[in-house]
């Protein structure tokens, strides 16, 4: 059996993090971009705790759980902002956004 | 004992929840005047950060060396808490635009500030980020703040986006730096700087970080949400984002680049000033055609993040007490123009560069504090912000002479001086020879906001007639970095 090593963890947060960034960047609903910023989150996580255990202390794992922590209160934020929006402009699309320009 | 060092950030989220409570029982017709306590207590704060139990005089690590209490982390504390007192007087003078939840604006505001606080002591990649995603969660909360305005949503959830973008970006060069390090520590870190730079994991970390860090202060290519949500946002916040968030910004790129990693930061040097110079010719450039003052300001914003990248790019002593020079001066110009912007725009719901018109027969003190800050802003002397360039381009013309790059970027930064007299004159001449059709009511203003447009006016002459004592403080501030 292979055994995992760091760099495969990297790896998989490597392509997370890509997944992610590209989510942001090409999807044009507040909310799936929403969740592709959890991914790109998420992939950093899986970073520190693979590393976390290969440099043998905790202070990654540590980090983590903050990280977690700020994720949720972020979503909350975020959603009632999302939703609040929606309210007023009944879309939730980044080509609706445009009220702020020269 | 350790916690008597977070005394200051403790009394501050204190302060901010004890508000919440009172509100319960404050009637409506009253809550608005919450803002004034605040204020008070907040300049107590202020005052406190002066005692002998926070302030030890010598640099103190606490909580394991996640935590430093120094020059620095002081500095920008009294700087953090000058600009929330002015900001908190101006979110009063802001609440009847504030449909409900007056207090809770006070207290988000509050809570911002004792994350700049705890972010201005962090020294550790762990107490950065926590200290960073409680002023960006705040920040989205206090953009969007006016909820039935959709400029405001707007400007919240574009900030929303962009700043968890930049936060996860952030999350995962720290993830990086950590791995190649095995610590999040700054101290332990600079310990192995000289091997960091080999190391592309650990680069590669430091480039996110950098990302991360550029987006709070504003710097291209991280600048994009500067205008829209300078224009959105309510007026307070705009000038808490433009103060508060960019100091901060500024404080821990100056703690990370070169408190921990001093010899990637020199090795970055070129990169920094290409930044910089970048920076500085789009914000001015682009402010040219605005005519929204608000977004006026945030171009004008971005073009200072390029000036005050001039002295994160130099690395030297000298570069760094620059910044926190200018930042001290830029806090004052900028408080100014957004609380003349605020009480001018209470009558119309427009921030029209137009509305202006007439200003100075409507209230001379409004009309000639906004010309001071525009002035001040642009660089004239004998104002802070003129002496404020003067020491960071004397802080680069000094590297100069080992480094010819430097030269180019100094004209850059001249040639961006004089684009910005430009538009910066065009909102003194909207104040005194506008032809428009002119409103002449007189503009009343409320004795708080006339001492503190004073505090403001006194904070922009004194930094630029009298430089010597501001220059003593900085350079010993900048001198708890290692150069």
């Amino acid at each position: 059996m292979m055994h995992a090593g760091l760099e495969h963890y990297l790896v998989v947060s490597f392509l997370l993090f890509s997944i992610g960034l590209i989510g942001v960047v090409a999807r044009r609903n507040l909310l799936v971009i929403y969740m592709s910023l959890e991914l790109m989150l998420n992939a950093a996580n899986l970073a520190l705790v693979a590393m976390s255990r290969f440099n043998g202390n905790l202070d990654g794992q540590v980090l983590v759980f903050f990280i977690i922590t700020v994720a949720a209160a972020e979503v909350a934020v975020g959603l009632a902002l999302i939703v609040a929006l929606f309210r007023k402009r009944q879309s939730a699309h980044v080509e609706d956004l445009t009220s702020l320009k020269l | 004992m350790s916690v008597s060092y977070l005394f200051l950030e403790i009394m501050v989220v204190l302060t901010g929840l004890g508000l919440l409570l009172i509100d319960l029982w404050t009637p409506a017709v009253h809550k608005r005047r919450l803002g004034y306590a605040a204020a008070a207590v907040t300049a107590l704060i202020l005052a406190l950060s002066f005692s002998k139990m926070v302030d030890p005089g010598a640099p103190v690590h606490a909580f394991g060396g996640l935590f430093v209490q120094d020059a620095f982390a002081l500095f920008f504390k009294r700087f953090f808490l000058v600009a929330a007192v002015l900001v908190l007087l101006m979110e009063v003078e802001f609440a009847d635009r504030i449909p409900a939840g007056i207090t809770e604006y006070y207290a988000v505001t509050l809570f911002a500030l004792a994350g700049m606080m705890t972010a201005a002591s962090a020294n550790d990649f762990t107490l950065l980020f926590v200290a960073l995603e409680l002023m960006a969660v705040t920040f989205y909360v206090l953009a969007s703040f006016q909820r039935s305005r959709v400029a405001s949503l707007e400007a919240g959830v574009k900030y929303l986006i962009l700043g968890a973008l930049s936060s996860a970006i952030l999350v995962y060069g720290i993830a990086l730096i950590y791995g190649s390090t095995g610590t999040m520590n700054f101290t332990k870190i600079a310990e192995q700087s000289a091997r960091l730079k080999e190391s592309k994991i650990a680069v590669l970390g430091f480039l996110f970080v950098l990302v991360g860090l550029g987006f709070k202060v504003g710097v291209v290519p991280m600048q994009i949400w500067v205008p829209d949500v300078y224009q959105g946002a309510p007026t307070p916040t705009s000038a808490f984002l433009a103060v508060g968030s960019k100091a901060a910004g500024f404080a821990l790129l100056l703690r990370v680049l070169h408190g921990a990693a001093p010899e990637v930061a020199l090795s970055w040097e070129r990169l920094l000033m290409i930044l910089s110079g970048l920076t500085i010719l789009y914000g001015s450039l682009c402010a040219i055609p605005q005519r929204n003052l608000k977004r006026l300001l945030g171009y004008s914003s971005i073009a200072n993040a390029g000036y005050l990248f001039i002295g994160v790019s130099v690395g030297t002593l000298s570069g760094a007490s620059a910044v926190l020079y200018y930042l001290a001066g830029y806090l004052f110009a900028v408080v100014a123009a957004f609380f003349v912007i605020c009480v001018v725009s209470k009558t119309h719901d427009s921030e029209d560069i137009s509305e202006l018109a007439g200003l100075w027969n409507r209230s001379p003190l409004l009309a000639s504090v906004l010309s001071l800050s525009m002035v001040s802003l642009a660089g004239v002397p004998p104002l802070a912000g003129f002496f404020g360039k003067f020491l960071l381009l004397k802080a680069a013309a000094e590297q100069a002479v080992s480094y010819p790059g430097y030269y180019v970027l100094l004209s850059v930064a001249v040639v961006g001086v004089v684009i910005s007299v430009y538009y910066y004159f065009g909102v003194v001449r909207a104040i005194f020879w506008s032809r428009d059709d002119q409103e002449l009511s007189a503009i009343p203003i409320s004795r708080p906001v006339k001492a503190a447009l004073w505090v403001c006016v006194a904070g922009m002459v004194l930094l630029g007639v009298l430089p010597s004592w501001g220059v003593r403080v900085t350079a010993a501030a900048a001198g708890m970095l290692k150069f």
